[in-house]
């Protein structure tokens, strides 16, 4: 048996946590305007679409913190307050939102733990994704296990040492024991891993 | 510049990824502007970059947003300016717009100090009083109560007795069923569902398991309550869009550790659980759905 077409996608909408991309209702455009006349609605709309995208970086930057949601209303803010910086020559609002959460995450790991190790890191061999994901219910759960799993330990590691731990390529070759000169290219190597699994 | 051997040298990753140093950054931003090239291979790694994020994407809890607009709301008085983010404070908050302008230079009217300290002999007298009433009428209530003591203590006793009577009763008729639950939860052939009710049925839990290759389905009904009368929850599978019916199930405080059995099920993506008449439907009432799920494991 089926329901129909309606029911059913409210039936998805609402019970499966599933992303809409905002191009449906409103363009890049209308949303910067939106943004920089801090218009609330436009705003709400931002909070709804991109909330759980920027939520999921805070989380996997601290972990099972009890500063990831603290964290997430700074970043709206911030992005309410910091309107007008936003320079669209410099790339997409979407690239612009991502980085203040990502800064405003790392900023407060790092006022945590100030000498970056493993440890500190609270790094989690990620080939144990189960116990991580029953933590936090993963909107694209099935996209994030075979990404994870098409990666090595170690490519695994770089990019979370480099992206969500924020460190330096110093500290990554101490960390990885790798050579500096080396961080580099293992880190395009892994970037272009992952855009033919992404893209596939 | 040899802008190819520049896009693949590997510095444009670690500029999105995040490894480079402002100073590098800023560099990466002028040659991007100055060479199409380079911007476009900077624009297809941020594409990558956001693809990957979302995979990590998580519903965060829906209080944060009525906070943060609440804090949006009240961002220009004094209290809601405190809950900004330290960096976001302005040095001197905007006090009911006036002080923005600094030529109103506020004016505190001095009071004497002799008069001052009339006024704490006052509050002092007057605090005494309410003290001295408070504690006549504390001691009446507690003196009524004190009386009251031993029979209420008698009482309890026997309840207590009652409810270890009643506790020994239950773990021993629910032995055999909590004994069972384990062994599938563990078995790594079987995937299991959590599921969970929203809304009124907010605080309800339920947990499926599914064997891919028997096409076998258990259901435990760990947090549910009895239906009402009439009526029965009944388990769906979902899959492409579709309800599939899985049968019917008991639930209720009693039923909570036992493994029920459900209808085979060949292909599944998620469960639902509605509440239908007594023995089932054969389509949904989606109306009555009370509890969803996503793949734990």
């Amino acid at each position: 048996m089926s329901c129909d077409e309606v029911t059913c996608n409210l039936f998805v909408n609402h019970y499966t946590l599933s992303i809409v991309e905002y191009s449906a209702t409103y363009t890049e455009a209308e949303l910067i305007r939106g943004l920089r006349d801090h218009d609330q609605k436009i705003f709400s709309y931002l909070y709804d679409h991109y909330s759980p995208v920027f939520y999921g970086v805070i989380v996997r930057v601290l972990n099972n913190d009890n500063n990831v949601s603290d964290v997430l209303q700074d970043v709206f803010l911030k992005i309410w307050r910091y309107s007008d910086k936003y320079d669209e020559n410099k790339g997409r609002l979407f690239t612009w939102m991502l980085n203040i959460t990502r800064n405003t995450a790392i900023d407060m790991l790092r006022t945590k733990s100030h000498q970056p190790d493993l440890k500190s890191l609270h790094l989690t061999d990620e080939t144990s994704t189960d116990s991580h994901l029953a933590v936090y219910p993963y909107i694209d759960h099935v996209g994030l296990a075979k990404v994870l799993e098409s990666l090595t330990r170690e490519q695994r590691l770089l990019i979370d040492l480099a992206y969500y731990k924020g460190c330096t390529r110093e500290e990554i070759a101490n960390i990885l024991e790798i050579p500096l000169g080396t961080v580099k290219t293992r880190i395009r190597n892994t970037i272009q891993q992952l855009r033919n699994i992404l893209n596939k | 510049m040899d802008v190819q051997h520049y896009i693949s040298s590997g510095i444009l990753e670690s500029y999105v990824f995040g490894l480079l140093s402002s100073p590098e950054q800023e560099e990466i931003e002028s040659i991007a502007s100055q060479y199409p090239e380079v911007k476009a291979a900077v624009d297809a790694l941020q594409e990558d970059k956001a693809k990957f994020v979302k995979l990590f994407a998580v519903v965060p809890p829906v209080a944060i947003k009525d906070r943060m607009l609440d804090v949006l709301r009240h961002e220009n008085t004094p209290n809601g300016h405190q809950l900004l983010p330290a960096e976001l404070r302005t040095v001197a908050p905007v006090v009911n717009g006036k002080a923005r302008n600094g030529k109103h230079t506020p004016v505190v009217k001095l009071q004497s100090p002799k008069k001052k300290r009339d006024h704490i002999w006052k509050y002092l007298a007057a605090a005494i009083v309410v003290l001295l009433l408070g504690s006549v009428f504390m001691n009446f209530f507690f003196y009524n109560r004190s009386t009251d003591y031993k029979s209420r203590y008698k009482s309890l006793i026997a309840a207590r007795e009652k409810l270890e009577a009643e506790k020994a009763q239950q773990s021993l008729t629910s032995q055999p069923l909590v004994e069972k639950e384990p062994a599938i939860l563990k078995d790594p052939a079987y995937r299991q569902f959590r599921l969970e009710g929203s809304g009124r049925f907010s605080n309800y839990v339920a947990t499926v398991c599914w064997n891919p290759q028997t096409h076998m389905l258990f259901l435990i009904a760990q947090l549910m309550p009895v239906p009402p009368e009439g009526k029965q929850f009944q388990l769906w599978a979902v899959l492409n869009k579709k309800l599939v019916d899985a049968g019917v199930f008991e639930s209720g405080a009693a039923l909570a550790g036992k493994l029920q059995q459900m209808k085979p099920i060949a292909d599944v993506q998620a469960f639902a659980i509605t509440l239908e008449k007594t023995g089932g439907s054969t389509s949904p009432s989606l109306d009555q759905l009370c509890m969803a799920t996503r793949p734990t494991k």
